[in-house]
């Protein structure tokens, strides 16, 4: 792992443990590098160790052990100096409710020592874009979600940081927020060639939006690669094969079934991989049928990271909170469409 | 560290402008000891004047006395929502936004400490003017019977400000150390009632057994409206032992210690988490 001689705009962590009160254990020795410009993913369900390796990683909280560089910097030598070069959206609202969208931008703008001169223009071009120009001069208290979000947004990038984190960044947004609030990433990575650190536990923001990802679960990174590559692990479709009752003989029967490459017992059902799944199902119940073993179901479904986080953790991906896959995937499809998700 | 110190200020002062009823309610606690408890627990209306005078060391009536004393009271009181304040922050996010950027932590605490120290010393000196407005309106009020010269004034106004900025750092401090608003009212009402039950901000010195007597004389509250009392009353000087100055120092020994302490809580409370 490279140390200390990371280049701009780039992460590295090597090993990065977090251990609370000697006992609960968020993260077990992560590693990782993020090239510079790249939208990086880390995706994991809730209590993976997400959260726990941002505050890491943004020098908000002291690693039990490991190092990380962030845009060339020690985040544990060098904190200020990494706060100074890094832009933090939080999965909660952090903006001040008391303060206008405007007076927010200012105060951040202070906080981060922007040019004095460059101030105005910067938060009024910010309003601007981020679509918050006519309640400028409003409470933020009194903003929509999808709003308050792109004020978080703004305040997060009004020193145009090299490195953006994004903590669940979309948590708790219809469709239609999640796609502005995208829409808003993608043109300023392309624009400040940013690099952009997201946390997220929707599957498809991460297969849409990200240049790569690392699956992590139980603090633990399991799988990284771009989604592609991800689901290009599987080894084709996955055929699950459902049986009435299940002889021990059954692997074999349906391994021996030509174009299937491996056979997985799991929870009274068979994950079959194939390069075809499609093609492949009738010659899987003809087989069944032969062995003289009753079908309660057969489902084919394409690589999804759902099945790459199935096949890397042994468990099912479960989405706790927000939207509806349907309304994610057509989200997704939306912001891809009209933005590109991936370079 | 200046300009983030200033906007941090601003931010405060913008929030407590934006909360009139805050600023009403604050209002409240003077107006409400000066007319109703002043002026029904007022000792000097019903006792002979040469039994109270002895009591209340050099102070022309118990209300002056009393209305010193307030001063005193309410400059500590007032601090009391300071850390609450942090507490509220923390809750909503908005302390770790502030604590996310580049900001230093003496910034964030002095920020805090200036904007909401102005109200407490404000209605310090309000609770003094109202007290001789009173005078005026025919009931007791506040009797300056010495001529107060730059020097006296000074060392008021460095005794209100000494006093409210000491008290507020303390619980400031405690708020950023502390996460339920509960538990900081909990831990600064049992530092707050003990230091003004055992001053001697309202009782008349002389009604003190002199165990609380001896308690009471090294107490920070009674050494500010020491030297508000010597500095007001033409008698006081001759009543107290030391001048004006002497316990204006021993406050100063006091702000020390307890700034020496709130740092300490500060520092582990806004540094980086372990």
């Amino acid at each position: 792992m490279a140390q200390g001689n990371t280049n701009p705009g780039e992460i590295v962590a090597d090993q990065l443990v977090k251990t609370f009160n000697g006992t609960v254990h968020a993260v077990r020795g992560v590693s990782f590098e993020v090239r510079a410009g790249e939208i990086y993913g880390f995706l994991g369900p809730n209590g993976a160790g997400k959260t726990t390796t941002v505050s890491m990683l943004t020098a908000g909280l002291q690693p039990t052990s490991g190092q990380a560089q962030v845009d060339g910097l020690d985040v544990r030598r060098q904190a200020e100096a990494v706060k100074r070069r890094i832009g933090i959206v939080f999965q909660e609202s952090t903006a001040d409710g008391d303060l206008t969208g405007r007076e927010n931008l200012e105060l951040a703008a202070a906080l981060y020592s922007v040019p004095r001169g460059a101030v105005k223009a910067r938060v009024e071009g910010l309003l601007e874009r981020m679509q918050i120009g006519e309640a400028a001069d409003r409470l933020a208290k009194t903003y929509s979600g999808g709003m308050r979000r792109r004020l978080e947004l703004a305040a997060g990038i009004v020193h145009s940081p090299k490195v953006l984190f994004l903590d669940e960044p979309t948590l708790g947004l219809d469709p239609q927020g999640r796609a502005g609030f995208w829409k808003y990433v993608l043109e300023l990575r392309k624009e400040h060639e940013m690099t952009v650190f997201v946390t997220t536990h929707y599957l498809d923001e991460a297969d849409g939006m990200c240049d790569r990802i690392a699956i992590i679960d139980h603090g633990q990174i399991v799988a990284t690669g771009t989604p592609g590559e991800l689901k290009d692990r599987l080894g084709g479709d996955i055929v699950t094969v459902r049986p009435t009752a299940a002889p021990p003989t059954l692997v074999d029967v349906l391994g021996r079934v030509p174009g299937v490459t491996s056979v997985t017992p799991q929870d009274g059902a068979f994950r079959l991989k194939c390069a075809n799944g499609e093609a492949l199902v009738p010659a899987i119940v003809s087989a069944c049928a032969a062995a003289g073993v009753g079908l309660q179901g057969v489902s084919l479904k394409r690589p999804s990271l759902d099945e790459v986080f199935l096949e890397f953790t042994g468990r099912e991906f479960r989405e706790d909170e927000g939207p509806t896959a349907t309304d994610r995937a057509v989200m997704v499809g939306r912001v891809r469409e009209r933005f590109g998700g991936r370079r | 560290m200046i300009r983030e110190t200033v906007a941090l200020t601003k931010r405060e002062l913008l929030r407590l402008a934006r909360n009139p009823q805050a600023l009403a309610t604050s209002l409240l606690l003077p107006i409400l000891y000066l007319l109703l408890f002043g002026q029904g627990f007022n000792l000097g209306a019903r006792l002979p004047a040469a039994e109270v005078e002895p009591l209340i060391l050099g102070s022309p009536t118990y209300f002056s006395y009393f209305a010193a004393g307030m001063a005193g009271f309410v400059a500590v009181t007032a601090t009391l929502f300071i850390g609450a304040n942090v507490i509220f922050d923390k809750l909503f996010g908005i302390l770790k936004r502030i604590a996310s950027t580049p900001a230093s932590a003496t910034s964030i605490f002095a920020a805090r400490l200036i904007a909401g120290s102005i109200q407490p010393i404000g209605l310090a000196f309000l609770v003094l003017g109202l007290a001789v407005g009173l005078g005026h309106l025919g009931l007791s009020g506040l009797e300056v019977t010495a001529a107060v010269g730059p020097v006296g004034a000074g060392e008021i106004v460095l005794a209100v400000v000494i006093l409210s900025l000491m008290f507020a750092s303390l619980f400031l401090a405690i708020g950023f150390s502390i996460e339920q608003p509960q538990t900081y009212f909990a831990v600064v009402n049992a530092i707050n009632l003990p230091v003004l039950l055992t001053s001697a901000a309202l009782y008349p010195w002389g009604f003190m057994p002199s165990w609380l007597q001896n308690i009471a004389a090294y107490n920070p509250v009674t050494l500010a409206v020491e030297v508000i009392r010597i500095n007001l009353f033409a008698a006081a000087p001759a009543a107290y032992p030391h001048p004006a100055w002497f316990y204006l120092l021993g406050l100063l020994g006091w702000a020390v210690a307890m700034g020496a302490l709130a740092t300490a809580l500060a520092r582990r409370a806004l540094g980086p988490r372990h």
